[in-house]
């Protein structure tokens, strides 16, 4: 045990260091001999994102074992569990890793043999997938010793930590959020609170440590501060030309989503800002020429990102905001360090997607109207329903309302059998050369 | 009669107001005992109809498709509101759907209720979320919720469950075939728990005392027996439902354990019986435990073989097909999945698939 979190430590520190930088060489001899594109000058602050990203998920092959670890899905409280020293693991964002790099149909073809049908989610046929057949682009991924889920982004990650539970042998526990409807009822974020304090009583008992109450302030203080600094780095996005692209506020979300109520996490966001804001008073631009603002709803297209960028960025097309990441900054301003467990029960019942669709759409209004955009794109995701029912009359919304040339497009987060390229990108440019 | 006559009748007669309800759980025993009429909306089956037809997506599961067709054609304008219970998140966004961005105009009532095992925290919010809808009901009617009326409400709905717990417990000794069977079974989705009840009492007379149905015990498990062409299908096949555990049926039949009383807050009894119903996906039981449940369903009916009849994009059910396929395969037991768009007729490729199935498990069986 000594011996295993010592390596977990010295890992962390200085062999995920390595590694990050020896890809880093990699990918800055890849970057000289790039052509210059649409877009314009990378951001500095991509070299720690690799970095961060890459010792996290380095440091995760070492983990078990040596510090307990948890599979957590990307709305649940983490800031219950760092205070009991976990390893937090987002099978999400893994999925979404495995999706820019291709992985999915072969990934979800394991998923599937094992009986998992298509018609679920690509993030739960990925992660399952990978279970059953040992693949993953990160090495390894630690072993869980408890798997914590929240049904405030869907009811679906409680199916799928039900079948990780199930085919693993560990424990589940549940935060269930009930939907918000208007607003909440009292006995609502009651329930959601009894719930978190029953599930901490859990995580004692695995971690084998009581919860400090200063441990749990300082870390919920780290991620109230966290998703401020993430909500100041998209309002960067509300500068003319946009000092960045929404696009690469997707990547950039990785440590609000996967090391919120860290210092790194906070570390990076300010740098980010800074960059961010230093490159807006500049006058430098997400894009070389930044000809009409658009605003994204939904996931993003992880294995298409690139190319529907460029498809856009060539022509002027500039995503500045994205309901998605915005998502990730609303949280942090109902987080009351005077009540922390009390505060995080509002926070976590409080989210996009379990709120109801006059959240969504005043959202979207806030957002095109901020954000100056003219046009909206509604990707209409698959594997993602609760984030996609209800795109039909947004759209009329949005256009009525708003007067915003709104496109629905048909696709997954991640897994491209369920997209056809050509009639995607038919449909873009057509939607773009109705900007005239 | 028709079902919009049967409210209408309900109302005139007895000036009872009436919800259509979405799937699946619901305190119906809440309604009775405010009078109110539940109308269940199980699609309705075939294609979506009418303007509001394309406003789901096609990914989306049939059963909402068609449901949020249906209100906003405004073929539910004999009811005077909607419940829509808190089964998935389709079922979730279709009821902001209708709330807020125009659809159905009339009243609108929503049932969270808890998802996962019965901890402290869930039974306490259980009690708590049918306060709050006996409340928005009691407005909504006009009505106090008087504890006598709720207690009675209760035991009637445990006589209901009970005669079709024995009906389908017992199967082999009822002389129904199972089109006959479940239409008797179903019309309790929309009859006033007074009218089920007195036909099913009426249906005794068809439990013989020794086994009368000859053909290929099945156990099926699913969402909803849609079409109703599948009963013919497995009749012609030389089949019949010998154990049920569709959401919309056996799943839903309250077994009280013996120890439950009748003392107390009716409301607080009405949550602890919540958790006493056979397990449903859709409440998110533990998949081991449904397992284990439905070996139980198996053992008791001496099914043969297993019909999993899933709607399509039904993440509840679907996410548990690993699970099914390797629990009986490891019992040596036939399973047969059958995925439905809530189609009006049986598919013709359907039809084909249970004659082979059926014809699989008689084969060196002389059956």
């Amino acid at each position: 045990m000594i011996l295993r979190r010592a390596r977990y430590e010295l890992q962390g520190r200085l062999g995920g260091r390595l590694l990050a930088a020896f890809e880093g060489w990699l990918a800055r001899r890849r970057h000289s001999r790039r052509r210059p594109g649409p877009f314009g000058p990378p951001l500095e602050s991509s070299r720690k994102l690799k970095e961060l990203m890459s010792v996290h998920y380095f440091e995760g092959r070492y983990a078990d074992g040596a510090v307990p670890v948890a599979w957590v899905t990307s709305g649940f409280p983490v800031e219950v569990l760092r205070p009991l020293g976990f390893h937090a693991v987002y099978p999400e964002n893994h999925a979404a890793l495995c999706g820019v790099q291709r992985l999915v149909p072969a990934l979800s073809d394991a998923a599937e043999r094992e009986g998992y049908p298509r018609d679920l989610c690509s993030y739960a046929r990925t992660d399952l997938g990978s279970l059953c057949s040992g693949r993953t682009p990160v090495g390894r991924l630690p072993r869980p010793d408890l798997l914590a889920c929240c049904t405030n982004i869907c009811q679906t990650v409680l199916y799928w930590y039900r079948a990780l539970s199930a085919r693993l042998g560990v424990p589940l526990v549940l935060l269930d959020t009930p939907y918000v409807y208007g607003s909440t009822k009292p006995h609502h974020l009651r329930y959601v609170q009894d719930q978190l304090e029953e599930l901490v009583r859990v995580a004692e008992r695995i971690s084998g440590r009581r919860t400090d109450p200063e441990a749990l302030l300082a870390t919920a203080g780290k991620a109230k501060e966290g998703t401020e600094l993430w909500g100041e780095c998209l309002a960067a996005g509300r500068h003319c030309p946009a000092p960045w692209t929404a696009i690469d506020g997707f990547f950039h979300m990785a440590p609000i989503v996967s090391l919120r109520g860290t210092d790194a996490c906070n570390a990076y966001y300010r740098m980010l800002r800074d960059e961010l804001l230093d490159r807006a008073r500049r006058g430098v631009g997400g894009l070389r020429e930044e000809k009409y603002r658009l605003l994204w709803d939904n996931l993003p297209i992880w294995f298409a990102v690139r190319e529907l960028s460029t498809l856009f960025a060539a022509r002027g097309f500039n995503f500045v905001c994205a309901s998605y990441t915005e998502a990730w900054a609303e949280a942090g301003a109902r987080i009351d360090l005077a009540d922390p467990l009390g505060s995080l029960s509002a926070a976590y019942t409080h989210v996009l997607l379990n709120e109801d669709l006059e959240h969504r759409r005043t959202l979207l209004g806030r957002l095109a109207r901020d954000y100056q955009v003219e046009g909206a794109v509604l990707h209409s995701d698959r594997s993602c329903k609760p984030y996609s029912i209800g795109q039909v009359d947004l759209r009329e919304r949005l256009a009525r309302d708003l007067g915003l040339r709104v496109l629905l497009l048909e696709a997954d987060h991640s897994d491209p059998r369920a997209y056809t390229a050509e009639a995607g990108e038919t449909r873009l440019t057509a939607f773009m050369e109705s900007f005239g | 009669m028709t079902r919009n006559e049967y409210i209408a009748r309900q109302r005139q007669a007895h000036g009872r107001l009436s919800l259509a309800v979405l799937p699946v759980h619901y305190p119906k025993e809440l309604l009775t005992a405010l009078d109110v009429l539940a109308v269940e909306l199980w699609g309705p089956p075939g294609p979506p109809r009418g303007d509001g037809a394309g406003r789901l997506q096609s990914y989306v599961c049939a059963l909402a498709r068609n449901a949020l067709a249906f209100l906003a054609a405004g073929k539910a304008e004999a009811v005077d509101g909607v419940l829509f219970p808190h089964t998935c998140d389709t079922i979730q966004g279709l009821a902001a759907l209708a709330r807020e961005l125009g659809g159905f105009g009339k009243a609108i009532f929503t049932f969270l209720h808890p998802k996962g095992p019965p901890r402290p925290s869930a039974r306490a919010y259980l009690e708590a979320e049918l306060r709050a809808l006996a409340g928005e009901l009691e407005r909504f009617t006009g009505r106090a919720l008087r504890p006598e009326r709720l207690r009675a409400a209760m035991r009637l709905h445990r006589e209901i469950d009970r005669r079709r717990a024995l009906l389908l417990d017992e199967r082999r000794r009822v002389a129904l075939s199972d089109s006959a069977l479940y239409e008797l079974l179903r019309r309790g989705e929309w009859l006033w728990p007074e009218d089920h009840l007195a036909e099913l009492r009426a249906a005794a007379g068809a439990l013989a005392p020794t086994p009368v149905q000859e053909g290929v015990p099945l156990l099926a498990t699913g969402y909803v027996p849609e079409p109703a062409g599948l009963f013919g299908a497995l009749e012609e096949a030389g089949a019949y439902l010998a154990a049920d555990d569709y959401a919309a049926v056996g799943r839903r039949l309250s077994r009280p354990r013996e120890d439950r009383g009748d003392e107390g807050d009716p409301l607080r009894l009405l949550a602890e019986a919540y958790f006493d119903a056979p397990p449903c996906p859709t409440r998110s039981a533990d998949s081991r435990g449904r397992m284990r449940y439905l070996e139980g369903l198996l053992e008791r009916s001496g099914s043969r073989g297993v019909l999993v009849h899933v709607q399509k994009f039904c993440e509840p059910e679907l996410f548990d097909l690993p699970a099914l396929r390797s629990t009986f395969a490891a019992r040596g037991v036939p399973l047969l999945v059958l995925e439905g768009e809530l189609e009006a007729k049986l598919p013709a490729p359907a039809v084909t698939r249970i004659e082979a199935f059926v014809e699989m498990l008689t084969a060196g069986r002389g059956a």
